[in-house]
């Protein structure tokens, strides 16, 4: 099966072009507003690239790459690069700015949460055993040098895939001025408004996921819809993630203070800001604000959409 | 006073700190938003010195976004202006009388006291059109029409900035060029510098019925962001004045070069001031912005020099705080210090021969301190209230204090007070 697709729609007189490719587990799309087959073919290519170069770079899952030596280093201090340094220095600001709520040492609790459906809730014990292994604050951060304590961990996976979207549409337009909307996995930004001087129309749909189409289309079945001229949009919220016993719905949103789920979280939160990482981090925050998200949203004056 | 945290400062530090991380300026979330956005904003300020001008300055602007990067702004003043300003003479022990810049008329001022002009009643109105559009990746420029018109001036004016931006957007060069063509009709003619003022009914000596002037600048400047948290801007000036700079109603009393008693013909006692036809200026002014975790802090710097012999400082401070709800509170310090102009002369010495001078306290030894507070209502995230209080106070020193004008407060501060109303609204 080919890994990359190139697509050419019609739409009037403004044809558009449309790069899929499969990275970070998720459908990936770019659409190119240009009848510049060569062009598009190069800039989606480009986008190809970006993505599978942060997902090699920063995923979890791997052996060979900087967050798999910062996580096995038992202690020691990791000298990381530039970029590895900037997205710390930004998950700790992000964990200032939210009280400790985002936090990237998190992913611990994985350990003791399993989220299939069943009715496995770990015992208090367990969770006070793994708060211990928990908090940005333990860990040592002084660009260049980390020094994450053994048992603890970091991940980035809460950033990457918007940090993804944004890159891309930067790299893209050191490239070329055309339009361009990005969407990895319902993660989307758009680079400024197309030829016919409007933006791209993006639905936001059930259950929080988002699709866009060409300012034609009209979606039936959508929620709402609207036009996005430059800006990006995430989403956050899995509503097949949870536990359920005694009647109790253990949703998979985590409050890495307490390590218990957060109640009354909202199924999905969708965010649009002034870029997919902005709206990635703010619709993280809502859903960890549990039944305060729309209240924590509407402080924060942008535009929004919960489902319960 | 407790200073409540703003929530929505959550989402501004993320807005910066996110364009640190993409190696970019912040992006205006709101430009989410179809292609219709309006922006207005007015004002209402009002300026009053003590015991002299009073000034009500009525401002609209609107600023349109026209899509694909293109915006029109559109900027209307009208400066309605009342009360009296100082003609330039000194205070004496006792009455003095002066005739009016028409010719028609006199005005007397009691012993002791400052000769202040009380025709002074004008009504300007100004508009300007900036028309800004990308002229390449990472350029844009933005073209400038300003025309403003009263009784006895009138300017046109063309500008053309151009903003590069490099870096990732990081750094901003800025090039930018003005030009004024400026008409000056004063009321009775253009007088002729350093001829004496008339006493009625004699018509003074006159140059014609108007003058030019023009005006050149040139600006280069740089921003930076040094960090996620900090901005730092320069800015280089260079200006040219040439054509009829004096104020025409302005006058210079001629004194004892012993005694310092104004002489004792009333014909001879006062002359019109003259500066000279051209004056080349430059400036630098350094800005740097901070922010705290919500609050943001304002600091610039401005040296000014010119080849009149003034030279200046300026130093301006602004803190805002975020309060509760998008509300903000924001103090302002202003410090300004000034040389003098080299032909600045609080009296003139009767038998010396002087090219060029002028008693304009503006032109003094001067200092300028104003502390102000301003405070901002959120009505909704997209319109905005604004009250700004401001107190001024200028003091300057005479060129000179020759006998008995000792006993006399030559140049006595001016007080002034600001008070401006904003509101913004976007839709």
């Amino acid at each position: 099966m080919p890994d990359f697709f190139l697509y050419r729609r019609d739409e009037g007189t403004h044809s558009y072009h449309a790069g899929r490719f499969e990275a970070m587990a998720s459908p990936c799309e770019v659409l190119i507003d240009s009848e510049d087959g060569a062009l598009a073919d190069k800039l989606s290519h480009i986008a190809q690239a970006e993505a599978r170069r942060i997902e090699h770079k920063f995923s979890r899952y791997r052996d060979d790459n900087i967050i798999h030596r910062i996580n096995h280093a038992r202690g020691k201090p990791v000298e990381v690069d530039e970029e590895t340094a900037d997205l710390l220095d930004y998950a700790a600001l992000c964990y200032d700015i939210s009280d400790g709520m985002f936090d990237i040492t998190s992913g611990a609790l994985r350990r003791v949460w399993h989220f299939d459906g069943s009715d496995h809730i770990p015992s208090r014990k367990a969770v006070r055993n793994i708060l211990r292994h928990i908090g940005w604050r333990k860990i040592r951060w002084q660009r260049p040098r980390i020094t994450v304590p053994g048992g603890m961990e970091i991940d980035l996976g809460g950033i990457g895939k918007e940090y993804a979207v944004d890159r891309v549409l930067r790299l893209i337009g050191e490239v070329s001025p055309v339009s361009v909307l990005v969407n990895f996995g319902g993660d989307l930004a758009a680079s400024g408004p197309r030829r016919h001087g409007r933006g791209w129309i993006v639905g936001v749909e059930d259950p929080g996921n988002i699709q866009q189409h060409p300012a034609t289309v009209k979606l039936a079945h959508s929620r709402e819809e609207f036009e996005l001229l430059r800006g990006g949009i995430a989403t956050s919220g899995d509503t097949r993630r949870f536990l359920q016993k005694d009647g109790i719905r253990y949703g998979h949103i985590l409050d890495p203070r307490t390590g218990w789920p957060v109640p009354d979280a909202p199924h999905s939160v969708t965010v649009a800001a002034g870029t997919c990482t902005e709206a990635g981090i703010l619709a993280t925050l809502a859903m960890l604000h549990g039944a305060g998200a729309e209240a924590f949203l509407r402080e924060q004056g942008v535009r929004f959409w919960c489902q319960r | 006073m407790q200073l409540k945290k703003k929530p929505a400062a959550i989402r501004q530090t993320l807005a910066v700190a996110t364009a640190s991380l993409l190696g970019g300026v912040a992006q205006n979330a709101n430009a989410l938003e179809t292609s219709s956005d309006w922006e207005i904003d007015s004002a209402l300020l009002f300026y009053a010195e003590s015991d002299r001008i009073v000034l009500a300055e009525p401002v609209v602007r609107v600023r349109k976004d026209m899509g694909n990067d293109r915006f029109l702004t559109v900027k209307l003043v009208i400066d309605a202006l009342t009360g009296s300003s100082a003609n330039g003479a000194i205070p004496t022990a006792s009455p003095q009388t002066f005739t009016t810049p028409s010719g028609n008329g006199t005005y007397t001022t009691q012993a002791n006291e400052v000769p202040l002009d009380p025709g002074f009643r004008d009504t300007r109105g100004a508009v300007n059109a900036d028309w800004e559009l990308p002229l390449g990746e990472n350029l844009t420029g933005i073209f400038g029409f300003n025309f403003s018109n009263e009784f006895d001036y009138q300017s046109v004016g063309l500008s053309a900035t151009l903003n590069w931006e490099t870096s990732h957007k990081m750094t901003t060069w800025t090039l930018g060029v003005g030009f004024n063509a400026d008409t000056v009709k004063p009321v009775g003619g253009v007088p002729v510098g350093l001829t004496n003022m008339p006493v009625l009914p004699a018509i003074k000596a006159t140059e014609g019925a108007d003058h030019a002037k023009d005006v050149q600048d040139l600006v280069l400047g740089w921003s930076r962001v040094l960090s996620r948290r900090d901005l730092l801007q320069l800015s280089l000036g260079y200006g040219n004045e040439s054509g009829y700079l004096s104020d025409p109603y302005k006058i210079l009393t001629v004194v004892d070069g012993a005694t310092g008693a104004p002489v004792a013909d009333p014909a001879q006692r006062y002359r019109y001031e003259k500066r000279p036809r051209d004056r080349t200026r430059q400036s630098l002014l350094v800005r740097w912005s901070h922010q705290f975790e919500n609050d943001v802090l304002r600091l610039s710097y401005r040296y000014y020099t010119d080849d009149w012999g003034v030279d200046s400082h300026t130093l301006d401070v602004r803190y805002r705080f975020e309060l509760a709800d998008g509300d903000y509170l924001e103090p302002h310090l202003r410090y300004y210090t000034q040389g003098a102009a080299d032909f600045y002369h609080t009296s003139l010495i009767d038998g010396q021969s002087y090219d060029f001078a002028s008693a304009d306290y503006r032109l003094a030894d001067m200092v300028t301190t104003t502390l102000g507070l301003k405070y901002g209502w959120a009505l909704s995230d997209r319109s905005e209230f604004s009250v700004r209080a401001e107190l001024m106070k200028q003091s300057a020193d005479p060129s000179q204090v020759i006998g008995v004008q000792s006993q006399q407060d030559l140049v006595p501060d001016v007080d002034a007070v600001i008070l401006q109303f904003g509101y913004t609204l976007q839709f």
